[in-house]
């Protein structure tokens, strides 16, 4: 019989705290919950629904950027970008407006891995490496961080990213696709140049657009460094039960495929669910030839 | 565990608690018949939204709920349909899932006895692509202990073979319903699609073949488009709608599937909340599942049942059966509608 999958998380009530504009089109929320959910990890995302009169039907994903608890509550954070409806709804909400929540979901970044933490956001894919760079400062442990955007204005949380960095004195390198601010180029040309540099063993745990985080696996796989990456998806549920978020395994993952190893909401051989085994992925997990 | 869910464990346990003591009567009498089968309320959790019953455990205890549909399992798993699988619409959504399912031998050795060990009344959803597929799983399955009914998936929009347009043939129907039976004392339900020229007509045919009930409906099938890169929204052309945008178009099929049969109708398309739950009783059907709205809201099922008690509770209503059919289409099997009801309509009608 397959192993089983104990969930933990949760569908509570959510109330804005803290709602501000961080400039580039990007927004911060703090939202207060109740102090006995679980706490979560960097990587992992909540579903957030809005409440009445909601443009949109189903709740929406969105990853964490940060945890804190307070007098017996906790604190989540999120940097997101108001581009949709339901985000644009959200971006309407004002401090004291009461929401629900649901999380927290999947699997996050084993930041307990060995070696040292290389992190590499592109864009707003910096939120979950917030957290990481938290959690990796407060474990007293000094990570790299490598942080790139199209243009200067997109490097959002830049002053954020500083902060926690400091504490344990990593260093900041910066990119941009237009070379307004650091180095001229993507994350990967960037990860290219500093690596030899870097004192190894290195890990990666990497957010950010598909095609920037499928040649940083491409990387990792060809230079031997495990690179954890947390990948996107539409959702319905965020719970493993819909299935509506595939993404195709790896030859090698599909090959070594056990059903009866398998815990039971990771049943599928051909793909794997980004909200339940993901959405943080080894480069090996994945088909990056396949993933859109 | 909520004082709410402790009211419905107590409510769920019914006549066995009898060693204990008579069970606290619950203000209103939501136990319904279909078939062989009783069920303590009726909200079912539709085929495809409550995984096997493990994923929503520990949020919704399964042994509260009507019964579990399972997900609809086939004879080998299937890895399901490519990405995306998801669109979300107005008011709705579209699936492209694919019956991505563990199989016949996995659920068996596996998923079954882990739902019976949660309590939970089950409703095995099965699916094939012919009726001897359907047929083999219903002699692997028609006598396992433990199942208290058998959905029929004949229904899926998502699949090349054996979907909903394959089994859209009166006479085929009842020829499968009818070999389906030999194996089976189970309920047996079968899922019908609304994308037909007649519901009611199809609903006959499983009425003849032996069927105790069908349900109305699955998903529509539907279309989104993603101009900005000139595609589909899908990784399909089309998927099955389901959702609030989907909720009148599946009453009305409802209704008039209710006033055809003589066997229960589960009401089943865009329910999220008790109104919208004692609608499809309204026009007659014996039950309801919930779906999509489990997807919003994981206790969606639960907190349409103590909406939908409390409604009846506040309306005078000693029990569900009392609301049935109050605004049946005319025709057979409709009882007259309930004097509270009644008033409850002529006051409406002012």
């Amino acid at each position: 019989m397959s192993a089983t999958i104990t969930s933990t998380w949760r569908q509570v009530a959510a109330r804005v705290v803290r709602h501000e504009d961080w400039g580039g089109g990007h927004r911060w929320l703090d939202l207060e919950v109740p102090g006995d959910l679980p706490a979560p990890a960097a990587g992992q995302f909540v579903q957030l629904l809005l409440p009445p009169p909601n443009p949109v039907l189903l709740p929406r994903p969105m990853s964490i950027a940060g945890a804190r608890r307070a007098r017996g509550r906790a604190v989540l954070g999120f940097l997101y970008a108001p581009v949709g409806a339901g985000t644009k709804a959200l971006a309407a909400l004002p401090v004291g407006a009461e929401l629900e929540l649901l999380g927290p979901l999947g699997r996050g970044y084993p930041l307990e891995a060995p070696g040292t933490p290389l992190l590499l956001a592109g864009g707003r894919g910096v939120a979950p490496l917030l957290f990481a760079a938290d959690a990796l400062a407060r474990a007293g442990r000094r990570s790299t961080f490598l942080f790139g955007a199209r243009t200067a204005a997109q490097l959002v949380g830049l002053a954020e990213a500083r902060a926690r960095l400091a504490r344990n004195g990593g260093r900041l390198h910066l990119c941009t696709d237009d070379g307004s601010r650091g180095r001229r180029g993507t994350v990967v040309d960037l990860l290219e140049a500093l690596a030899p540099r870097l004192a190894g063993p290195l890990v990666i745990h990497a957010c950010g657009p598909h095609g920037m985080l499928a040649a940083v696996a491409r990387w990792g796989l060809a230079h031997g460094v495990p690179a954890h990456l947390a990948m996107e998806s539409v959702m319905a549920c965020g719970t493993g039960v819909c299935r509506g978020c595939p993404l195709p395994r790896s030859a090698e993952r599909r090959a070594a495929f056990d059903p009866a190893a398998t815990p039971s909401l990771y049943g599928n051989r051909e793909y794997a669910m980004c909200c339940t085994e993901g959405p943080v992925f080894e480069a090996h997990d994945l088909d990056w030839e396949r993933v859109e | 565990m909520t004082a709410a869910d402790r009211r419905r464990a107590r409510a769920a346990r019914g006549p066995r608690r009898a060693a204990d003591g008579p069970p606290p009567r619950p203000a209103v009498d939501l136990a319904v018949r279909i078939g062989p089968m009783r069920l303590p309320n009726p909200v079912l959790v539709a085929s495809g939204t409550f995984g096997y019953g493990d994923e929503y455990r520990h949020v919704v205890p399964p042994a509260q709920l009507g019964a579990v549909v399972t997900k609809t399992v086939t004879v080998r798993p299937r890895a399901g349909n490519p990405p995306q699988r998801i669109a979300e619409t107005a008011g709705g959504m579209l699936n492209s899932i694919g019956l991505e399912n563990v199989g016949l031998a996995a659920f068996r050795a596996e998923k079954l006895p882990r739902l019976r060990a949660l309590g939970a009344r089950i409703v095995a959803s099965i699916g094939g692509e012919t009726p001897h597929e359907l047929e083999r799983m219903m002699e692997a399955l028609g006598g396992e202990p433990g199942v208290d009914g058998f959905e029929i998936n004949f229904s899926c929009p998502n699949v090349a073979k054996g979907g909903a347009r394959y089994w859209a043939v009166p006479r085929r129907l009842e020829r499968t319903v009818a070999r389906l039976r030999r194996h089976t004392r189970a309920c047996l339900i079968a899922k019908l699609s609304p994308d037909v020229t007649s519901v009611p007509e199809l609903a006959r045919a499983c009425e003849q073949g032996g069927a105790d009930a069908v349900t109305a409906v699955n998903t529509f099938v539907g279309m989104a488009l993603d101009l900005g890169h000139m595609t589909s929204r899908l990784g399909r052309a089309t998927g099955g709608l389901s959702g609030p945008a989907i909720k009148p178009l599946a009453l009305a099929r409802c209704a008039e599937t209710a006033a055809a049969v003589g066997i229960p109708v589960i009401g089943s398309g865009g329910i999220v909340s008790g109104r919208d739950a004692l609608e499809f009783i309204a026009v007659g059907a014996a039950a309801v599942q919930v779906g999509t709205a489990t997807f919003i809201r994981p206790r969606a099922s639960l907190e349409i049942l103590d909406e939908m008690a409390a409604f009846l509770a506040g309306r005078g209503l000693a029990s569900l059966d009392a609301w049935r059919g109050c605004l049946a289409l005319g025709g057979r099997a409709c009882a007259a509608p309930a004097p509270a009801a009644a008033h409850e309509l002529a006051e409406r009608a002012r």
